[in-house]
């Protein structure tokens, strides 16, 4: 079951956090909801990410593909050079030098989508709705274990504590 | 110009960024319908030039680039607005870039659509156009990836992806709100393009890795573009053309002019949508230094270039230097000097002179000098190239002028139907509990 509750600021959701994670919560159960980033010390909320990995090895395939690309058509379909070398990394290095940005841009796209969750597929959690302003702390747990969690979180400053799914 | 705000709450900031979004004044359909008019001439006269041949256009030996690709190099100068203002300002944390980002990431999405389209009507045959990308096809024939054109190709095309994905990435959490008010066709338009954006701090962090690591890759794609631009031309052994210092050259031009056509737009933008509390004079201030900058940059790019070939004193650079500044193309030469230089020096150098009424038109002299300027590099280097016998005289047709015209119109419509559609600044990353400029 999940247990909702909102917050007037920031610092009540750290506490919150803190609370949470010494009382065992793991980080995948507790989301938080805003309509502003938010950003959190790193002993309360630790989201690690791996998207800037991932763009540099998506730049670098497109990379590679870009000169494997070039290099193979300009040997199957060779064009009149007037002597220079039919394949010319000098001369296509512009080529390689966008695709591998493009590579770039594609892939922080598609690793944004997947790391975000969104259009993921399957039973998606209960969303709490969050008016401007406030900002809202979505725990999942144990149904033994909601009403130590609501103690908790009324405890660290929540409002309108409530139960989820 | 004063630069004091007071904070607005985040209420007033919603209430107020999304009024434009209903309804549609009378000005505003009439000014649409006139836009959509100047458009639809344009796509006649286009279909004029694809129905009797590019031989309607002024394009003759030896003057082969004319009107189309002063206005391709010009636009993709232009569409420079965004991703310089909005990326630099991001990864530099500048705080009050917030009011300004989305107008300049949707000016160079558009202007790089429009940009992109010269090419193609110069093409001729625009129909053939998807020759110039490699697929497998029955000609046996491949794009030379070695040519600076097909450079453009693929530069273009990386420019454009990434300024579209930039543009929209932080749109997604104002379309999620939307999503959750709006009614009808926009309810379902603003659901769909949100993604399912929740607001979860997962989906927040994720956001902002994505911004900054497209921050850095757009920049870096913007400077190629316009680098990649300027050697079409300095590729080529032609007199005023190959030079070292085009590249730099032409990004400097380009960032000017987009600092330029941001001014604009912003200033219509503020009068317009009434939003005088959001695009403040601090705004306008700082902007207006910056273009002050540029245009002491790019009047330095100027005279080295000029200086340079001058001093030289190469025959054949000097029959094109002295068409530029004591030639036919004199006129143009000094009023580009005035509109880059003369004018931004003055209106915004003096600190009592700058206002948001004189950026605004330091501004439009800027657009009108640094078309001047993408014009007078092309034509009098193809006028007068190096055979003395070959030199000719080029004048453009109603069909360029048409056609010209009709992609300013362009812009204005695709700017005006986004800001009835999107918020024109960005509403979320007004936190709460603060106004446009904590």
């Amino acid at each position: 079951m999940f247990v909702a509750a909102e917050f007037r600021d920031r610092e009540g959701v750290i506490r919150a956090l803190r609370d949470l994670n010494s009382d065992g919560c793991r980080s995948d159960d507790i989301a938080v909801f805003s309509d502003e980033a938010i950003e959190f010390p790193r002993d309360a909320l630790h989201r690690p990410s791996h998207m800037s990995f991932v763009v540099v090895m998506g730049a670098i395939t497109l990379c590679l593909v870009a000169i494997g690309f070039v290099y193979f058509t300009q040997y199957n379909y060779p064009i009149i050079t007037g002597g220079m070398p039919t394949f010319s990394f000098w001369a296509t290095g512009v080529v390689f030098y966008e695709l591998t940005m493009l590579g770039a841009i594609i892939t922080t796209f598609l690793w944004f989508i997947w790391e975000s969750g969104l259009l993921r597929r399957g039973a998606r959690k209960p969303t709490p709705t969050v008016e401007p302003g406030l900002i809202a702390l979505r725990v999942e747990c144990e149904s033994n274990r909601s009403d130590g969690v609501s103690d908790l979180l009324r405890s660290a400053g929540a409002v309108n504590i409530r139960t989820l799914g | 110009m004063s630069t004091l705000t007071k904070p607005i709450p985040y209420d007033e900031v919603r209430r107020d960024l999304w009024r434009p979004l209903s309804g549609a004044s009378p000005t505003y359909l009439i000014t649409l319908l006139v836009l959509s008019a100047v458009v639809l001439w344009g796509l006649c006269a286009w279909g004029y030039q694809l129905y009797e041949g590019i031989g309607v256009a002024g394009i003759r030996r030896p003057v082969f680039w004319g009107f189309y690709l002063v206005n391709f190099v010009f636009w993709i100068g232009i569409s420079h607005a965004g991703t310089l203002i909005s990326a630099i300002l991001r990864l530099t944390d500048a705080d009050w870039r917030k009011p300004v980002t989305r107008a300049a990431e949707a000016i160079t999405v558009f202007a790089l659509m429009i940009g992109g389209l010269f090419p193609i009507i110069h093409l001729g045959r625009a129909w053939l156009f998807f020759w110039l990308f490699p697929y497998p096809n029955s000609r046996l024939l491949w794009p030379n990836f070695r040519s600076p054109l097909l450079w453009d190709v693929t530069a273009i095309s990386t420019y454009l992806t990434g300024s579209t994905i930039y543009l929209f990435l932080p749109l997604i959490p104002d379309v999620a709100q939307l999503g959750r008010h709006a009614t009808g066709w926009r309810r379902r338009l603003y659901r769909m393009l949100s993604l399912g954006w929740t607001g979860s701090d997962q989906q927040w962090h994720a956001l902002e890795r994505a911004m900054k690591l497209m921050a850095a890759t757009i920049l870096a794609v913007a400077v190629s573009v316009h680098t990649v631009v300027s050697w079409d031309f300095s590729m080529s052994i032609a007199p005023m053309w190959h030079s070292t210092i085009f590249g730099p050259y032409f990004v400097v031009g380009a960032i000017f002019s987009g600092i330029a056509a941001l001014l604009i737009v912003m200033s219509i933008l503020r009068k317009t949508l009434h939003l005088e509390q959001y695009l403040t004079p601090h705004h306008f201030n700082n902007l207006a230094k910056l273009l002050l900058l540029m245009s002491l940059l790019w009047f330095y790019f100027t005279t080295a270039e000029h200086l340079t070939v001058w001093y030289g004193n190469e025959p054949k650079e000097m029959n094109v230097f002295g068409a530029r500044v004591r030639g036919p193309f004199a006129p143009y030469f000094w009023t580009m000097v005035f509109c880059n230089f003369v004018v931004p020096f003055v209106l915004l150098g003096i600190k009592k002179l700058r206002t948001i009424t004189t950026a605004t038109i330091a501004s439009i002299t800027v657009l009108i000098g640094m078309w001047l300027e993408r014009f007078l590099i092309i034509i009098p280097t193809l006028s007068f190239g190096r055979l003395p016998a070959a030199w000719g005289r080029y004048s453009p047709t109603w069909v360029e002028v048409s056609i010209t015209c009709a992609t300013f119109a362009a812009m204005g419509v695709l700017y005006l139907l986004f800001s009835k559609l999107f918020p024109i600044v960005s509403v979320w990353e007004f936190e709460p509990h603060q106004g446009p400029d904590a």
